[in-house]
């Protein structure tokens, strides 16, 4: 073991710590960035610290450093400690740690990313000729006001230990890319994207997922499709409709009304302030019908190239795929050790930090609606009067996960089975379970995509996940659309 | 902290290659302790502290940038080299006007010993005292207590010159929560006495009493009196979707057609400034430009944006100092709507039939002509019937264009309150008595 770890775990095993876990992390990360033809950003970020969690009297302290020095890492112990003692001043009679955790977490082992070609050593030169090639292509449409493409990729270095024995390393990749364009005229502006919103899509990889997007090929028709939304028909007008909706906004929905939805700490209230609480509270597990039988939802965080794809979380669990919703029933949440043996369950290894000066959280891994049969050729033609949408603009939920309003970059008119008129400013509104059980068909394993959601805030102080999510094209009956103004 | 001798010292020592060229370094440097309640305990505390270099290289028409956390002498002058070498792979921008030129910063002072120096026994003693009043009402409590420092500096090869800001930061936000209503306060500041944690707690407490038991409202527009919290949602929305001369500069901002026109209530007036005391005061960018007072909205006419020195280059103006991080375009981070001439209670009294908002909560653009928004109501709504507030109602989606809502802007409140977010974006802003808000949806 480190020398500068077994000395701050020691050192909270002193100061009284009943438990403690330290995270060494060390993250590089490049970004570049070209907005009109010039490159606004290439930069190279480097951040190095850790962070010490300990447990006294049943209540927890944290403190952290960028400085990774034995000295400085025995001073965030002993501080964690006072800490932790200061929140059990207020707390009362606490827990013992082996009854707030359950049992002790004793994995040891490392883990790489699988990738084909390190990013970091692939030169700057191509990236920028990749980002120029398609800004030229979409500059090619002169209804395009402002161009946007980017590129990012990140290694994390991370060793996890903790006072029970685990101690593990991990090596972290993701890569990750997008293009956008914004149309002005008319009156309108519209923005198109590829192959995602939110600026890119992004997956635990190397450089050969960025090559295989070929954002230049693909980026002349996004920037024409935004000018094609300019003078394209307006969404109907707050009524209610079939929708086929696209695996990259259904990621987005799923993200927003099951994933957080699920998260236990949310659940128990511990979020309340912030974040929100969740419509799924315990009282509900294994006993309420969240959605249709075409349902099926599963959380695994050894789905390869998604975001929230690991060896182990950040305490210590390793990886894992387990059910939310089974055949529409809500049948688990996402888990740490300590919310797990409130209900007297184990953890599922949803404890991620954002990094080394951040406590882990509960978080999403990689969310997963399961791909049902149909094709979507077939889907469409068996829909008589409906929209397809495409592309997520907006998104906004409540802070109990039920009322959710969703914008979409474009939507297709479907009529008599087969895809009519563009649509602009495309929106849809619903209730979670309302809306789930509306489900009547899903498309096949061929048409899953893993999809990113490389910016989902939770907590406070501020934490930034990175969380994917698969979906196919998805029917929804009797979908209330088209709120705007 | 690191103090202005020490990381001067720092900066000046890591662009001292005479072969570099135009450089300029903008270094933050924050402490920050946060106690975290829910269920009436603490159920996280932290501490962090962190401070990143961001170095920038200017080469001809060209620029480089690299960021580290880092402070060794090896790092910060690998973390130069990197800008560097960046700067040269770059293709020329025509548009880079080059490092700003140098000049005098103004001081402001925001800097608070006891609150630098809270302790989180304190803070444990506070959430304490928060968690029994809730318990002692029938409802859990949720929400934090941090205290903290930020200090910024920027040393540019340019002059050469050398800013640098201390300033501290408390807030305190308390949910309160029953099993059908919820109640919010919130105080923030740059000292720990800018608010006090009794009276917030009652405040919250109190909304969540008096929302018990909520009635389903019907969708529809309402005039809505909207307490300082949602207000200061508004004006972070119109800041990011539209106040910053890039989006103006690309047609993405609500501002596009409207400036020098009278798109909003003449009672509405909106700048942003920096200096100011009673805001979260920041004397200067992240280019150490000098923060100016900038008018957004007089009197109902929309002024226009804030500038970084690229944008202002562009625009053939002057930087306004509003280039808020090393990247990005300029932001309006220090608002302030001025006040009206009613109490809150007048406000109401002067509605038959409305809402009283507290809070407004995931809130995000649907369209960015006239900076249309959907959200939800959150911890406190309640009907308002003749001049009254009678009975709470359960939270409401709107979809709602945030300028044409201040167009029906009918009287404010004759007091402002400072809204200090955790990115360190601070609104002074009083209550509004809307006409019109548009309501579109309810939930469970």
């Amino acid at each position: 073991m480190d020398p500068l770890i077994a000395t701050a775990l020691d050192t909270a095993r002193q100061r009284g710590a009943e438990y403690a876990d330290i995270r060494l992390v060390s993250n590089r990360e490049q970004r570049i960035v070209v907005r009109n033809g010039v490159v606004e950003t290439m930069t190279a970020d480097e951040s190095v610290g850790l962070g010490i969690r300990a447990l006294y009297n049943g209540a927890w302290g944290f403190a952290s450093t960028r400085e990774l020095t034995s000295a400085a890492a025995d001073q965030a112990a002993g501080q964690a400690v006072q800490i932790a003692r200061a929140s059990a001043s207020q707390n009362g009679a606490g827990m013992t740690s082996e009854q707030l955790l359950g049992a002790p977490v004793t994995g040891r082992g490392s883990y790489a990313t699988p990738i084909g070609i390190d990013p970091f050593t692939v030169s700057l030169d191509d990236k920028l000729a990749l980002l120029l090639a398609a800004d030229s292509e979409m500059a090619a449409v002169p209804q395009v006001s402002a161009r946007m493409d980017n590129l990012v990729f990140i290694r994390e270095e991370r060793t996890f230990a903790n006072t029970e024995g685990a101690h593990v390393s991990q090596t972290i990749y993701e890569a990750g890319g997008g293009v956008q364009a914004t149309a002005v005229g008319n009156g309108e502006t519209q923005r198109r994207s590829y192959p995602q919103s939110h600026g890119r899509q992004q997956g635990c990889a190397g450089w050969e997922y960025v090559v295989a997007m070929d954002l230049p090929g693909n980026a002349r028709r996004t920037a024409e499709e935004a000018a094609e939304l300019l003078t394209a028909e307006p969404c109907p007008t707050d009524i209610a409709t079939d929708l086929i909706i696209d695996s990259s906004q259904l990621a987005l929905q799923i993200h927003e009304s099951c994933g957080h939805a699920v998260e236990l700490d949310r659940a128990l209230g511990d979020e309340a302030a912030f974040a929100g609480t969740s419509f799924l509270t315990p009282d509900l597990l294994h006993n309420f019908q969240y959605g249709s039988e075409h349902v099926n939802i599963t959380a695994d965080s050894t789905d390869a190239t998604g975001l929230g794809t690991f060896g182990w979380d950040d305490e210590g669990l390793p990886a894992q795929s387990t059910d939310n919703i089974r055949d529409g029933q809500f049948v688990g949440y996402l888990m740490s050790r300590e919310s797990a043996t409130r209900l007297g369950l184990s953890s599922n290894g949803c404890m991620r930090a954002s990094s080394w000066n951040r406590i882990p959280l509960i978080r999403m891994t990689n969310v997963s609606l399961q791909p049902g049969a149909w094709t979507l050729d077939d889907l469409i033609a068996d829909t008589d009067d409906g929209i397809y949408l495409e592309t997520n603009r907006s998104w906004s939920i409540d802070d109990r996960r039920y009322n959710f309003q969703f914008g979409t970059e474009i939507g297709r008119e479907i009529k008599s089975g087969k895809l009519g008129r563009l649509l602009r400013n495309c929106t849809y509104t619903g209730i979670t379970p309302e809306f789930w059980r509306s489900c009547d068909a899903v498309c096949g394993p061929e048409y899953r995509q893993l999809w990113a959601t490389p910016r989902c805030g939770k907590g406070q102080p501020g934490q930034i996940a990175h969380t994917s999510h698969g979906a196919s094209p998805t029917r929804f009956r009797n979908v209330r659309v088209g709120v705007m103004r | 902290m690191l103090g202005p001798e020490h990381i001067g010292s720092l900066l000046r020592d890591a662009l001292r290659n005479r072969h570099l060229g135009d450089a300029d370094i903008y270094l933050t440097a924050t402490t920050q302790a946060l106690t975290r309640f829910a269920n009436n305990r603490i159920h996280q505390n932290v501490y962090h502290d962190d401070a990143v270099a961001h170095v920038r290289v200017a080469y001809q028409k060209r620029q480089g940038r690299a960021v580290t956390n880092n402070l060794s002498p090896d790092g910060l002058r690998s973390a130069v080299l990197q800008a560097r070498e960046h700067a040269s792979l770059m293709p020329e921008d025509p548009d880079f006007p080059g490092l700003p030129s140098a000049s005098q910063s103004a001081s402001v002072h925001a800097y608070d010993e006891a609150t630098a120096s809270t302790g989180p026994e304190h803070r444990a003693a506070v959430v304490g005292m928060v968690c029994r009043k809730a318990a002692d009402a029938g409802l859990e409590a949720a929400g934090f207590y941090r205290t903290g420092v930020t200090e910024l500096a920027v040393f540019s090869s340019r002059g050469p010159r050398y800013c640098y800001h201390a300033g501290t930061f408390a807030g305190l936000l308390i949910t309160a929560r029953s099993d059908d209503s919820a109640g919010w306060a919130k105080g923030g500041g740059w000292r720990i006495d800018a608010f006090e944690p009794e009276a917030l707690a009652d405040e919250a407490i109190d909304k969540a009493v008096r929302g018990r038991n909520p009635q389903s409202l019907e969708s529809g527009e309402y005039p809505v009196v909207l307490e300082h919290y949602a207000v200061d949602d508004m004006l972070e929305a119109l800041s990011f979707y539209g106040m910053g001369a890039h989006m103006v500069q690309d047609g993405r901002s609500w501002m596009n057609d409207v400036i020098d026109q009278p798109a909003m209530s003449p009672l509405v007036s909106i700048w942003d400034d920096g200096l100011a005391p009673s805001g979260w005061p920041v004397p200067f960018d992240a280019e150490g430009v000098p923060r100016q007072r900038v008018n957004i909205v007089t009197d109902g006419v929309v002024q226009g944006p804030v500038h970084n020195s690229y944008t202002a280059a562009k625009a053939g103006v002057a930087s306004t100092g509003h280039q808020r991080g090393a990247t990005g375009g300029p932001t309006a981070t220090n608002l302030f709507m001025r006040p009206g001439d009613r109490t809150t209670d007048q406000l109401i009294a002067s509605v038959d039939r409305g809402l009283y908002i507290t809070r407004f909560y995931y809130t995000r653009l649907a369209h960015n002509r006239g900076c249309v928004m959907t959200g939800m109501t959150r911890d406190g709504t309640f009907l308002i019937e003749n001049g009254e507030i009678t009975t709470p109602v359960k939270n409401l989606r709107f979809t709602q264009s945030y300028v044409d809502a201040l167009a029906g802007c009918q009287a404010l409140s004759n007091t402002a309150h400072l809204n200090l977010n955790e990115a360190g974006v601070a609104m002074h802003v009083p209550a509004a008595l809307l006409e019109n808000w548009r309501f579109t949806g309810q939930t469970v």
